[in-house]
């Protein structure tokens, strides 16, 4: 009987352990500061490009700003591709 | 229920022609950076992709070289990319930039009025998507992905030429 109870008290952490990992892995916010980025008609290319990145949920660019706000899942994109996907607009990430 | 379809049918009307899709394209003629006269209309029979950049937009200059590959992969089932210069521009860096990147299609000097007569978006780059007959077929905003190419452009040049000028004159008739 006891075995059975401590048998089924693992599985209820397993599965409430799997369900926290997944809920704090999930959705990130990122700001990436972006050099060069004067020309209000450019600007929409990198909010294009990360948008059509799997993993990006939402891109929102400040050309006056010279940022991106970048909201992701860091299960399917890291920020080092979400840079390296700025850079190949043309324009250059701000170290 | 005819007015309702009248107002869906207008509603659609004037939602495509917002976009510019589905109308004629407009008359263009311009001079290369080569001093050659570019008209839209020699290129009838073609897909045609007219790109609007600049050579201060970073995007337009980082999209260039893959319009040089789609140009050299596609040339030959009738892709065919005019790009248009957006002011302020220097015939001779456009020169110098396009000879620098080896671009392989005709690049012309345009105007605010050449770009405002495509779409009313001012984003850079821009490419407009014309089809075999003249017609305007989808507008895309920003740097061309493979996807948009894939998707909008690559059925666009699986109809045969002959079949496009086929209902050129029939339209025409």
């Amino acid at each position: 009987m006891f075995r059975r109870i401590s048998n089924f008290a693992v599985a209820c952490a397993m599965v409430l352990a799997l369900g926290l990992t997944t809920a704090f892995a999930a959705t990130k916010t990122t700001t990436i500061r972006v050099a060069g980025m004067k020309c209000n008609q450019c600007a929409s290319s990198v909010a294009k490009a990360l948008k059509a990145t799997a993993g990006v949920q939402e891109a929102v660019i400040s050309s006056e700003k010279g940022e991106a706000v970048i909201t992701y899942d860091d299960e399917k994109v890291t920020e080092a591709k979400l840079r390296e996907v700025i850079n190949s607009t043309g324009f250059k990430v701000a170290e | 229920m005819l007015r309702a379809a009248v107002f869906v049918f207008v509603l659609v009307a004037l939602s495509h022609s917002a976009l510019g899709q589905g109308v004629k394209a407009p008359s263009l003629t311009l001079k290369s950076t080569e001093g050659r006269t570019v008209r839209l209309s020699d290129y009838r029979g073609k897909v045609v992709l007219i790109n609007f950049w600049a050579t201060w937009c970073p995007p337009c200059r980082a999209e260039m070289p893959d319009l040089v590959k789609l140009q050299r992969a596609y040339g030959k089932d009738g892709l065919q990319i005019i790009g248009v210069t957006y002011p302020p521009e220097r015939r001779a860096r456009v020169r110098r930039f396009t000879r620098k990147l080896k671009v392989n299609y005709p690049v012309v000097l345009g105007t605010h009025e050449t770009k405002a007569g495509f779409s009313p978006d001012e984003t850079l780059p821009l490419t407009v998507i014309i089809d075999r007959e003249g017609t305007i077929r989808g507008i895309i905003a920003g740097i061309l992905l493979p996807e948009e190419f894939n998707v909008q452009i690559k059925p666009l040049l699986q109809r045969r030429a002959s079949e496009g000028e086929m209902n050129h004159v029939q339209k025409n008739k």
